[in-house]
């Protein structure tokens, strides 16, 4: 049984798996992140960075399966990832206006 | 040919370290850069696999216009420290174990991963503009048509949030306006 894992790239080949690899360290990177950095300019970023992990795996496995339907949904992704950034920072500045925020968890006016 | 191998490892490291950039920088805009180099770090590996549309997206749209918005605001904002209080005791052994858990469970599934076989396996004409054109155009025409509403929501609510709101001192000063206003009246 061939290795299906192989995806052929010119005359070469490159192992799925490492890429997968790559984007599993990217995206636990991007969710540590989010969960240890206060500023919230950086965590909108590190969501960014989950994102393109996330749009990784969706390209290799359309690589792999020989198939356009990944490609087609991360862009369907970009979009998303776009939309989601510019309401994210005009909800940021917005803040900024009223006063300067360091640290997200000051922003804890809708606790109840 | 070992090519694609080096290629992939000298990008692989570069948009691991942007990554770590991302994160471990203490000013906003080494994030936002460290962001950049990682998208054309991943950029280059899409090329790698066939994707050059979703290359081109990446560079121009992704590092190009979403990536300059993000440094338009850390320019605005000025520039922003970190902050140091901890309302969550723990709170970087809480993330770390989070984290742990989560890459356990996402590395146990890459361990057993299967591969079923290509779909089909012409691949000379695979990831071009026409492709990706014929794909959006025509099976996936529905979901093409609510991306353009989702980005339509997302420009008019941006609009909204930044149109200028009133302070509490103007809303006063206007009431006062229209109350005169209406005495003049």
């Amino acid at each position: 049984m061939p290795d299906y894992g192989q995806i052929q790239v010119g005359a070469g080949t490159l192992d799925a798996r490492l890429v997968l690899g790559l984007a599993f360290i990217l995206f636990l990177l991007g969710a540590l992140g989010v969960l240890v950095r206060r500023n919230p300019i950086v965590i909108l970023v590190c969501i960014e960075l989950m994102l393109n992990a996330a749009n990784l795996t969706l390209i290799t496995f359309a690589a792999q399966l020989h198939n356009l339907e990944g490609q087609l949904f991360a862009l369907m992704t970009m979009t998303v990832a776009a939309a989601e950034a510019v309401v994210g920072l005009a909800i940021l500045v917005d803040i900024f206006r009223v006063r300067d925020v360091e640290d997200v968890d000051e922003l804890s006016e809708l606790k109840g | 040919m070992i090519v694609p191998q080096i290629v992939f490892w000298v990008m692989a490291v570069i948009a691991v370290l942007g990554g770590l950039g991302v994160i471990a920088s203490r000013q906003p805009v080494r994030s936002v850069l460290s962001l950049v180099a990682v998208m054309l770090a991943l950029s280059v590996i899409f090329l790698l696999l066939s994707a050059q549309f979703v290359f081109a997206v990446q560079v121009i749209v992704y590092a190009g216009a979403v990536m300059v918005l993000f440094l338009f605001v850390v320019a605005l904002l000025g520039p922003m420290g970190e902050g140091t209080s901890h309302h969550l005791r723990f709170h970087w052994g809480l993330s770390i174990v989070v984290v742990a858990v989560l890459g356990a469970f996402m590395y146990a599934q890459l361990q057993g991963i299967g591969f079923r076989a290509p779909d089909k396996l012409d691949t000379t004409f695979f990831g071009t503009v026409e492709q990706i054109g014929t794909g959006l155009f025509t099976t996936y025409l529905y979901p093409f048509e609510l991306t353009s509403i989702l980005l339509l929501v997302a420009a008019v609510g941006a609009i909204y949030l930044s149109r200028g709101g009133r302070t509490a001192s103007e809303v006063r000063r206007q009431e006062e306006a229209h109350a005169e206003e209406d005495n003049v009246a």
